[in-house]
């Protein structure tokens, strides 16, 4: 072994600009499709929504909620760029399609299948939709995505020549149980997450901060290490907490390769930051 | 636009691992590639794919790891064998196993419809994984803990770019100091529900009559891409450990450049701007005037819009200096392998570095008057190459370009 030049790194904080999280179940993400923007968020051209994936209608509509429940919207965000981190998105169509093609042949195959159930998908439909022009991609795909996003977009976010990052995860609280034609059998939540964040600056004194520290003890690379329940739904409680008046400080999330990703509000920020959980058509209020 | 680099952090290239149509060596490619060599060959039909004849470019055997540890490399699914192949032969190139640490090593695989594939694969050989609640590991974990690689690990995905963006991610984990080592690239494999998919869309060549013919960017007759397979992987490391050690170094990945076009989730955007705006910003950080560049491959696969819309972004970024940069697709030779397309094309740059010698663009006969650039028709040029840009650009507006310098 050699002796390391460089010790493992802790990346600056970012400043997380806003958050917001949406639950909506399966039955009614077609009327979303149809209606994508909340009060107070910008339009989307016209039926942009109505050929895209469940995760990605779910994934712009968490963003929209974000923009909107900005006290300053930022006047555009034309250089942020976006990563997301969809959790198996496209498994409804793949089945569908599938199904159709073993009765069909290949002319059954719809041409939207590649460009918009794959992973760029999400991250490329709030590029769109929304005029980003920094670099937008996909992350992950898998159980490890609220790692792999975030690791991800703390490391780009300063190095990828844009102002700041959209960050947006989605996954089903539980997979969709699927007949023989891919139409679902259950009503799931899709859960959506985004965040928006830009690089620290000393101007930054009321700030919620996303932060990346390298750590040399990584835990087991083991698939069923997984605690119970979802890391994206703790994530998005931790971040709620602490911006939203100051219930807790900090918050830790450990990669599965050691590093750390930590919120933290400063006591400014959790006088002046209001709440920005915006979880619209939950299953409840359904 | 990692910010400039003292020499000594500048991300050198020291290990390379490729399997494709075009040959499953560095060699080999280089070989076939500057021979004008094409992989494009008439395809069975498998079950599911669309109706008549059939071409596309595959890889015709993928080669088992050498080490330890792969006695059941014949027992895994073909994307799996895809990515791990070309990942393994990077890895032992670079022979970074007993120098770095597991835990300083990391991996960026740039993959862009894993799943898909893996279900549509799956369906194929008569399983249901696609209807069953279930969630795997993904590859990259498992490619992870294949190579004893304990950094980082991260799948990307930007589509007909995503093992660009690979590159350009670790190279920032690198100059960031994250890890001291990365593995990074992409794979793709031809699969039938896509080649149907692409072919509805009416992206595909349909020139089945003459396959060898049909992939023919910036051609006045193309008409359309033609679909391919395979990987190629990278072991990254700051130049500065690479020398201490005594690596081999194939080159540098100099300058990055990214941007969106904010235009179509399909279709490419026929205002230049933003691609162009993707090469300006891998100039700069690489700290280079377009004329510095001596070749650019050309992401161009072959498709009426996108040919024409990378044509304008070249000579909107390099102005004109582009009159005389030698330019060339090497798609017209390999297909396009998609996801693994980006990092392919890094290996055509490196190959025209150490043979001085620009590959060409096969079957251009009569360039497109909406493309007109100094092209490298049928037949590689002589010519030194030191720094070479190459573009990638993917649905959902992903514009990519990599700045790559020849090693010193």
């Amino acid at each position: 072994m050699h002796t390391l030049q460089f010790q493992p790194a802790s990346a600056p904080a970012c400043v997380v600009e806003s958050h917001a999280i949406v639950e909506v179940p399966l039955t009614e993400i077609r009327a979303l499709r149809d209606a994508p923007s909340p009060v107070g968020a910008p339009p989307l051209p016209p039926r942009f929504l109505r050929h895209c994936d469940e995760h990605t209608v779910v994934g712009v509509r968490v963003v929209l909620e974000a923009i909107a429940a900005m006290p300053e919207p930022a006047a555009s965000f034309a250089r942020y760029g976006v990563i997301g981190a969809p959790l198996q998105a496209g498994r409804i169509s793949a089945a569908q399609t599938l199904s159709q093609v073993a009765k069909a042949g290949g002319i059954a195959v719809s041409p939207h299948i590649v460009p918009q159930c794959s992973l760029h998908a999400l991250a490329s439909a709030v590029s769109v939709g929304l005029g980003m022009h920094g670099p937008n991609l996909g992350a992950s795909g898998g159980p490890e995505a609220l790692s792999e996003g975030l690791f991800a977009a703390l490391s780009l976010v300063r190095s990828a020549g844009c102002d700041g990052l959209w960050l947006v995860f989605s996954e089903w609280d539980e997979e969709p149980i699927l007949d023989d034609t891919g139409a679902p059998a259950n009503d799931p939540l899709c859960r959506a997450v985004a965040v928006a964040i830009r690089p620290h600056t000393a101007a930054d004194t009321a700030a919620v901060t996303l932060s990346l520290a390298a750590s040399d003890t990584p835990a087991p690379r083991d698939a069923s290490a997984h605690p119970p329940g979802s890391a994206l739904a703790t994530f998005a409680w931790a971040l709620a907490a602490c911006a939203g008046g100051g219930a807790i400080a900090s918050w830790v999330h450990e990669c599965p390769w050691g590093a750390e990703i930590r919120i933290a509000a400063s006591s400014a920020a959790a006088r002046a930051t209001r709440p920005q959980v915006a979880a619209t058509a939950r299953r409840e209020a359904a | 636009m990692v910010s400039p680099h003292p020499s000594e952090r500048a991300a050198v290239i020291t290990g390379l691992g490729v399997v494709s149509p075009l040959g499953n060596c560095f060699a080999d490619v280089a070989e076939s590639l500057l021979a004008g060599r094409s992989g494009v060959r008439e395809i069975a039909a498998a079950a599911g794919a669309r109706e008549g004849r059939q071409f596309a470019a595959p890889v015709m055997s993928i080669p088992q790891p050498t080490a330890p540890g792969y006695d059941d490399f014949a027992s895994l699914g073909r994307l799996e064998q895809l990515c791990l192949a070309p990942a393994a032969l990077a890895f032992a190139d670079a022979a970074v196993a007993n120098v770095v640490r597991p835990q300083r090593i990391g991996i960026v695989l740039g993959i862009g419809a894993e799943q898909l594939k893996a279900w549509e694969l799956d369906f194929l050989a008569g399983g249901k994984r696609v209807f069953e609640p279930q969630r795997s590991e993904a590859l990259v974990h498992r490619i992870a803990r294949r190579l004893g690689i304990a950094g980082p690990a991260v799948a990307v995905a930007a589509a007909c770019a995503s093992s660009g963006y690979a590159m350009a991610l670790g190279r920032t984990w690198l100059d960031a100091g994250q890890v001291d080592a990365c593995l990074v690239g992409g794979c793709d494999i031809l699969s039938p529900t896509a080649i149907a998919a692409f072919y509805n869309l009416r992206a595909l060549s349909r020139r089945s009559d003459d396959p060898h013919k049909a992939s023919r960017p910036f051609d006045r007759d193309r008409d359309g891409f033609v679909m391919a397979e395979g990987g190629a992987f990278f072991m990254l490391e700051r130049r500065s450990e690479a020398a201490r050690r005594g690596a081999k170094v194939y080159g540098e990945l100099a300058g990055v450049g990214m941007s969106s076009d904010a235009h179509h989730m399909v279709t490419p955007c026929s205002d230049p701007t933003e691609a162009a705006r993707a090469i300006t910003l891998a100039l700069a950080d690489a700290g280079i005037e377009p004329a510095d560049v001596d070749y650019v491959n050309a992401h161009a696969a072959g498709t009426p819009v996108g040919d024409a819309a990378e044509a304008g972004a070249i000579r909107l970024a390099f102005g004109t200096a582009a009159d005389t940069i030698p330019v060339s697709s090497t798609k017209s030779m390999s297909g396009h392998l998609v996801s693994g397309a980006a990092a392919f094309e890094a290996v055509a740059c490196l190959a025209a570095m150490q043979r001085e010698a620009v590959p060409p663009t096969v079957n251009l006969d009569a360039v497109d008057p909406a493309c007109t650039l100094d092209h490298v028709p049928h037949v590689a040029r002589p010519h030194r190459v030191a720094i070479a840009a190459s573009n990638s650009f993917g649905f959902g507006g992903a514009n990519l370009c990599l700045v790559l310098r020849k090693a010193a």
